[in-house]
């Protein structure tokens, strides 16, 4: 069953000449990790934020076409509603923390806050959700003294608490060292197992090639959508639109082009792995 | 929060800092009615003697008390310009060198008004440090205000110290090109220029982002909200509130009565 469908959706921020996005037609299944790739200024953000209808609520500018994500309308439905059934974090840690809040927990009970959720649930989901991103210990620490990571975590969950069916992810690693990196995509892969249906724009293609079900190339239009697979090891594709291949992509290159390898290119590190082990062999 | 320089609600396990907030904002609002009401400044002083034993009470005497003794300079320059120029002095206390005339009832009027300022600012102090903002707002909230004023409340204590932090990253950008920040006077209000063109545009930037952020969060949501802090007014509350007004109201009668 589709979630999220786009029918000929284009938008134009006033002011701009061209379409930041054009002509857009997708659908995505309930549960599906979407891996969004693209160059800067390739509409990858505009298209996040239009899950949540930040487009064509919050920017001004022209739309055309329509967007429907869980039989709501985005055009016709408001920010507000649609925050219960998408959750948007985008790439700065801290901006994207409200300061509601004087501690963490506070953080994450103000979107519930703001939907009225009643006193005794509140206090249960914000526990809850502070076990699932393992910052129980610092429940009462104010959210700003927290590493960028942690900080993404807290922002993360603190959309997450209001139990949206999608979780649209804007680039949320790009500001991080490799262990708050990490961090976010195992909270993600953990989201993802529970069944949540993820969007996540990053060119962090490592970690994409593990985790997507599909992968949509953007370049203010939809390039290909495809398996991981099939994205990430068409070079050219990659090349054209300003984007490299994975350092396991490129070992498995290096090995074809010696004549050790002879299959289709590899982006896994354990199927890269056993290919070298049967060549030791 | 403590490291911002401003006074903020300090963390202790006391009775005060567990009665409702709008108790002790009642108590704040009768003392200001009082220190303007009362028009005699032994009345007025006489009510430090109530703090002192809500400072202890409150585990934050001294908190309540050192920020105020900083400001001595405040106080001494309110003496000397009340005793040498008040506009309407009639009573000569000394003669002064340079024809300088120290009047008795400038020094009066100056003890009024400072006695007025300390006894505010000391209650105002304790009133901060034993609420949290958090319980201030949402008691706030109960009562009516406005949920948006509610979150500027709150945020406004968090940003000045990340504006803060990136005043100082821009500085040190601008001095590692070689920006002059540090010598005299003018030298450092022409640096300070510079800054503010960065600082300016990085929070505009910053607002956008943490609007959106609060719009992912519903803030715009209609309906009732509700508060994560418990904030009460229990029967204790309503016994405080009634001993202060009816102090205050006696306290303002028996200072025009005797």
């Amino acid at each position: 069953m589709d979630i999220i469908t786009f029918k000929n959706f284009s938008w134009k921020y006033s002011g701009y000449r061209g379409w930041t996005l054009h002509d857009i037609n997708l659908s995505i299944a309930k549960g599906e990790f979407i891996g969004i790739i693209g160059k800067i200024g390739s509409g990858r953000t505009t298209f996040c934020s239009s899950m949540l209808g930040l487009i064509p609520h919050f920017y001004p500018g022209i739309m055309e076409g329509e967007i429907i994500i869980d039989g709501v309308n985005v055009e016709k439905s408001s920010i507000s509603k649609l925050s219960s059934i998408v959750g948007l974090a985008f790439q700065s840690p801290s901006n994207q923390l409200t300061g509601a809040g004087t501690t963490i927990e506070e953080e994450l009970a103000f979107g519930l806050q703001n939907l009225g959720v009643p006193y005794e649930e509140m206090h249960k989901r914000v526990s809850e959700m502070l076990k699932i991103i393992g910052l129980e210990k610092f429940r009462k620490r104010s959210p700003f003294e927290l590493s960028g990571g942690q900080q993404q975590k807290v922002a993360i969950a603190s959309v997450l608490i209001m139990n949206p069916k999608i979780l649209v992810l804007d680039e949320p690693t790009s500001q991080l060292d490799p262990l708050g990196t990490e961090q976010v995509f195992d909270l993600v892969k953990k989201l993802s197992k529970k069944g949540i249906t993820i969007i996540m724009s990053t060119n962090n293609i490592d970690y994409l090639s593990k985790f997507a079900d599909r992968i949509i190339l953007f370049d203010n239009e939809v390039v290909k959508v495809d398996t991981p697979k099939k994205i990430l090891t068409d070079i050219e594709l990659l090349k054209k639109h300003s984007l490299t291949h994975s350092v396991i992509t490129d070992v498995s290159m290096k090995l074809k082009k010696y004549g050790l390898y002879h299959k289709d290119l590899i982006i896994d590190f354990d199927e890269l792995k056993n290919v070298i082990k049967g060549m030791i062999k | 929060m403590a490291s911002i320089g401003i006074i903020s609600y300090i963390e202790r396990d006391s009775y005060f800092h567990k009665v409702n907030p709008l108790t002790k904002l009642l108590i704040l609002l009768c003392v200001i009615f009082m220190s303007f009401a009362i028009n005699n400044f032994i009345f007025i002083l006489l009510l430090l003697v109530l703090i002192i034993p809500i400072a202890i009470k409150s585990k934050v005497l001294s908190m309540t008390f050192n920020p105020i003794f900083k400001l001595y300079f405040m106080f001494a320059l309110l003496f000397i310009i009340q005793g040498l120029f008040h506009p309407y002095a009639t009573e000569k206390l000394i003669d002064l060198p340079f024809g300088f005339i120290l009047w008795k009832d400038g020094l009066l009027y100056a003890t009024y008004i400072a006695s007025r300022i300390f006894v505010m600012m000391v209650f105002g102090y304790w009133f901060v440090l034993t609420t949290h903002p958090g319980d201030l707002v949402s008691s706030l909230a109960r009562i009516g205000l406005p949920h948006s004023i509610g979150y500027i409340i709150l945020t406004t204590l968090q940003i000045i110290p990340r504006i803060g932090g990136q005043m100082k990253t821009i500085i040190d950008a601008q001095r590692s090109r070689g920006l002059e920040t540090e010598g005299s006077l003018i030298q450092r209000v022409k640096s300070f220029m510079p800054l503010l063109g960065p600082l300016f545009m990085g929070s505009v930037q910053q607002a956008v982002e943490k609007s959106m952020a609060l719009e992912a969060r519903a803030f715009s949501a209609i309906g009732k909200k509700t508060s994560y802090r418990k904030t009460e007014i229990n029967f204790a509350d309503k016994i405080i509130m009634a001993g202060a007004v009816i102090f205050s109201i006696t306290w303002w009668w028996l200072s025009w009565t005797l």
